[in-house]
């Protein structure tokens, strides 16, 4: 099949036909900021709201995740109206983050650090006050720990559990008051969960980490 | 006159194995959100072991089945009260005084939106719109709909539902 | 009759209408139709039924009592046709049980026809004046709701004799291609919200290969204050699944779910009903009219979620999932339910797409304005006097919908707002009430047409607060998947919520406006992208009102309870009247000296009672903003 020509920031790269933006920028190297997406997933998530670039000939920014790639595309990662809708979900983000780095297994592996980091944004929810969701931290597990509190919603446990395991976590609620869970909240000690520890590798965020 | 049986949980697993999930053929996960309608509508809420139950049979995960039943705002994970009372907060309701509605039952009751008075005569819940609004302001009690109700109409209600359905106990059908 | 060059079908057309026609006609009785849908049942409906039927019993055995849904006149319910041989048939209402039993003992016993209670005959004629004189009746092409409340619900026999089901018997006589076709070529724009073209929707669906196609009728209708799909379902579910049907024909689709709001107990049950009617009469299922068709409709409960009038988030419930918009593309034209290309409409676009086939696309075009065509239903509710049902050429203007279908703003407030299109539309002030009512026009002054809701606000509705109610259901309806819509709408939320408490500061406001546009921009799906329109509206046009909440903490539509306060002016006091103390609530009201009633600042809850109910020759409850101290 023939290849697609595009250039991100100038860079001149292909991608076959079909293939997401943010899929073919990451292979190639160039790194767009993002929490929820999955490579080998069928569909993008779409959930962070963090990949934003600029399109040429397009008036409003879109997400790398969900716009396929197109020939002769010219797109720009890092324009004033991409930047200003990536902030605004990072900010709002960390208004629901319990942020708490020292104390954080995830400190300096972070999801969220790095994009504070590679963008220049202050770790910080900027104009929102902080309000963490206050849910209790589950450690009942032998291998896993989960903070609801750290936790952003990118769903990428969701999808490793339920796709290549025994499903026991889903999303549950709706809103703001959604969250990650077990069945009827039980405790993830008290599930089927064998242990494998996919969403601990897979969790961008100290939501779910490695119990030592 | 009640329609809904009060039945310990063992005879609820048995009642959703038996007589409801049967019902649908093949098991397919489009079934969930109708298997969870019925159940609802003859239990009057989901019992967690019953959807236990239902993942089972449709081939989801547990969690799935808990996902599912805990984004929709039409289930509920405990019994009401035996008098149902809803107040619509849709648009012209707001504007005609909804909100002063629903204070005033929970004035009356002493409960909170959501929540079961302790003698489980009535549970109160908030309703994003009945598509009454002509009539607004609306609330509903059990299968009837008042419209052009008052905060003081709040009071009549209840003395109405007390003696029409009668300060009964929970356990009416337990001899069957 | 219109030729069918499928002979088959044809023969089987000319059959059902022929048994129709005698299964209907025969002898004239009287015949009376009772609206008994849920805005009727609100108003009683119910026991004017049970006491037209004891009456019927007792004094005239010999007349029929059909239960029917809605013709629109929600502030006349319950109402009532009265077909008495020898008269024109006359609309009633409201119709009392007390009403009903005069009707059955002095119309169809005496004659007499009771013209006090009448609005008017429903045909033209000599003797009673009709309903058409109305102004409302004038202004109204009814197109989609043209049998809404005329017909029985529960038989497709009376669909049928009212030339239901033409549409489909002539689509089916034609290259599925020339259905679409003639569908875009009436310039049909879908009424679920949007606009999209709904022949160029049909065209994608088909365009895409695949045995299996579905057929989505989104009868989700969650947006507060609109009611157009449950009334259409209780009085007329036929042309919904009519329209399915001619549909399904069009795209290659043999299965249609019709996906209908659990909050609508009535709506599924009537369309259940009917349902089993068209499959009685061979409208529904295998062969259809013996055209070799099949098309088989299931009904489908949702459950409260308001996120699942979007398609995708429709499609994810369909499929047993949570209501959990996904990103597009795929449209679900392409990869729909369970993968398949699904095509989903909402329920007046497809009413409507059933008239077009039947009457033809000149027919359609010759309504509307240039780039809208046709009707459109707006439910008309809040601070108007009839409220109810209306349905409207295109291009409408708004002060024509509120002042002469509405019969304006009652108590002599003055009209304010026009809010339209729910918690995604925005209020349009009334300086702007000459805007025509139409897709573009709409967009243009800061709302949309949205799925038809139409709430009327006057000069006592504070739009902070309308701005708040509408955030704050969003906010409670967001499916909590992606970050500005979930978090962002809280945010936004928290500072309206300040402003009505009279709390904000120049800082917050523009962190509000500013947020707006990003979860305008931001989110994932069109619940999140319209959710700021109430606040963007608002802002555009009442801003001034914004600002008298925090700097002088007033509401000046004196409506946000923690900036007002209640008083009786003693000198307008009737010491003789009681009415305050029996509605309030909290018996916070209390006859003081010479029997002048005072209200006790510290029980009062605000919820306006007393000053609602003082009569109006004393109006001696007045409202203050910002509420004094020292209580005077």
């Amino acid at each position: 099949m023939k290849r697609i020509k595009l250039t991100i920031d100038g860079k001149k790269i292909t991608a076959r036909p079909g293939t997401m933006l943010l899929a073919a920028a990451l292979s190639r190297g160039i790194w767009i900021p993002n929490l929820c997406f999955i490579p080998e997933a069928e569909l993008p998530f779409g959930g962070c709201r963090l990949c934003w670039v600029e399109v040429e000939g397009e008036k409003d920014p879109v997400t790398a995740c969900s716009r396929p790639v197109r020939e002769g595309m010219a797109v720009r990662t890092r324009g004033q109206r991409a930047e200003r809708l990536r902030k605004s979900a990072f900010e709002l983000l960390l208004s629901r983050h319990h942020l708490d780095c020292r104390n954080c297994p995830k400190n300096k592996n972070c999801g969220l650090q790095e994009i504070a980091g590679r963008c220049g944004y202050p770790l910080k929810p900027g104009r929102f006050a902080r309000e963490i969701p206050g849910l209790p931290v589950d450690d009942s597990h032998p291998k896993i720990i989960y903070d609801p509190n750290r936790c952003v919603l990118c769903g990428k446990c969701v999808w490793v559990c339920q796709t290549k395991r025994e499903g026991v976590l889903d999303f549950s609620r709706r809103g703001l008051a959604c969250r990650i869970s077990t069945f009827a909240d039980r405790p993830l000690g008290e599930t089927r969960c064998g242990g494998c520890r996919q969403c601990v590798d897979i969790c961008p965020v100290g939501a779910l980490v490695r119990k030592k | 006159m009640d329609k809904f049986v009060v039945l310990n949980p063992e005879e609820e697993l048995r009642l959703i194995r038996e007589e409801i999930l049967p019902g649908f053929q093949p098991p397919e996960p489009r079934f969930l959100l109708p298997v969870l309608h019925e159940i609802q509508a003859r239990l009057r809420y989901l019992p967690l072991e019953g959807l236990r139950a239902v993942s089972e049979y449709l081939g989801l995960s547990a969690a799935a089945v808990w996902g599912v039943a805990t984004f929709y705002p039409q289930f509920r994970f405990a019994p009401p009260g035996q008098n149902q009372v809803r107040v619509c907060l849709g648009t012209t309701c707001h504007i005609k005084g909804g909100e002063a509605i629903l204070e005033s039952w929970e004035r009356e009751l002493k409960i909170k939106t959501d929540e079961t008075t302790p003698d489980r005569l009535f549970s109160l819940e908030r309703v994003a719109c009945v598509g009454c609004c002509s009539l607004a302001p609306i609330m509903t009690v059990n299968d009837s709909i008042v419209g052009k109700s008052s905060p003081i109409s709040v009071k009549g209600e209840i003395l109405k539902a007390k003696t029409v359905r009668g300060p009964k106990t929970q356990t009416n059908s337990n001899d069957q | 009759m219109k030729k069918n060059n499928n002979s088959g079908s044809q023969k089987a057309w000319e059959q059902l209408q022929k048994r129709t026609n005698r299964e209907i006609s025969g002898k004239p009785v009287p015949e009376i139709r009772l609206g008994t849908a849920t805005c009727g049942r609100a108003s009683g409906a119910l026991e004017t039924l049970a006491a037209f039927r004891e009456e019927i019993t007792r004094s005239a055995p010999a007349a029929r009592l059909l239960e029917v849904g809605c013709v629109g006149h929600c502030y006349a319910e319950p109402i009532a046709v009265v077909a008495n041989p020898g008269f024109p048939p006359i609309l009633y209402g409201p119709v009392t049980p007390g009403v009903a039993r005069r009707l059955v003992r002095d119309f169809l016993g005496e004659g007499d026809p009771c013209l006090e209670f009448a609005l008017g005959a429903v045909e033209e004629n000599e003797k009673i004046p009709s309903v058409f004189e109305l102004p409302r009746f004038r202004m109204e092409k009814k197109i989609i709701l043209e049998h809404a409340g005329w017909i029985d619900p529960a038989r497709g026999e009376e669909y049928l004799l009212r030339g239901g089901y033409r549409g489909l018997f002539r689509a089916l006589g034609m290259d599925p291609r020339d259905v679409i076709r003639e569908v875009k070529a009436a310039g049909l724009r879908g009424l679920g919200g949007a606009g999209f073209p709904a022949g160029e929707k049909w065209e994608i669906c088909r365009a895409f290969p695949g045995k299996t196609k579905y057929v989505v009728g989104n009868g989700d209708e969650g947006d507060p204050g609109a009611f157009m799909d449950r009334a259409l379902l209780e009085s007329d579910p036929f042309s919904v699944l009519e329209g399915m049907t001619i549909a399904g024909y069009a795209v290659g689709s043999h299965r249609g779910f019709l996906y209908v709001r659990a909050e609508y107990p009535l709506a599924l049950e009537r369309a259940r009903t009917a349902m089993e009617s068209l499959r009685g009469l061979g409208l529904l299922g295998k062969n259809i009219l013996n055209s070799g068709f099949d098309f088989e409709v299931e009904l489908a409960r949702g459950a409260g979620a308001f996120i699942c009038g979007e398609s995708t988030a429709l499609a994810a419930a369909l499929e047993g999932k949570r209501g959990m918009p996904r990103v597009r593309p795929p449209e679900l034209a392409e990869k729909g339910l369970w993968g398949k290309p699904t095509l989903l409409n909402n329920l007046k676009t497809l009413a409507a797409a059933a008239r077009i086939l039947d009457q033809g696309s000149p027919w359609f075009r010759s309504l509307g304005t240039s780039r809208s065509k046709g009707t459109a239903v707006f439910s008309l509710a809040g601070k108007i006097h009839n409220t109810g049902l209306i349905e409207v050429p295109l291009g409408t203007t708004l002060r024509e919908v509120v002042d002469t279908a509405g019969g304006g703003v009652p108590k002599k407030k003055a009209l304010k707002a026009v809010q339209i299109g729910g918690p995604s539309g925005g209020c349009l002030p009334a300086g702007l009430a000459d805007t025509p009512v139409d897709f573009d026009s709409l967009k243009e002054a800061g709302s949309i047409m949205g799925s038809g809701g139409m709430v009327i606000l006057d000069e006592d509705d504070c739009m902070v607060r309308t701005a708040r109610f509408f955030l704050d259901f969003i906010q409670k309806e967001s499916c909590g998947k992606c970050a500005p819509c979930r978090i962002g709408t809280y945010q936004m939320l928290k500072i309206l919520d300040g402003l009505t408490r009279g709390k904000g500061s120049d800082a917050e406001m523009k962190i509000l406006e500013e947020l707006a546009l990003e979860v305008q921009q931001g989110s994932l799906c069109g619940l999140g992208k319209t959710a700021p329109n109430p606040v963007l509206s608002t802002l555009r046009y009442f801003r001034e009102e914004y600002e008298a909440h925090y700097r002088e903490g007033r509401c000046p539509a004196r409506s946000c309870r923690d900036l007002i306060a209640f008083y009786i002016i003693p000198e307008k006091c009737s010491r003789a009247c009681e009415v305050c103390v029996g509605a309030c609530p909290v018996e916070a009201i209390a006859a003081g000296a010479k029997g002048i009633k005072v209200i006790d600042q510290e029980k009062c809850v605000k919820c306006g009672s007393c000053y609602q109910d003082c009569p109006i020759e004393f109006q001696a409850v007045i409202k203050v903003s910002p509420p004094k101290t020292g209580g005077k």
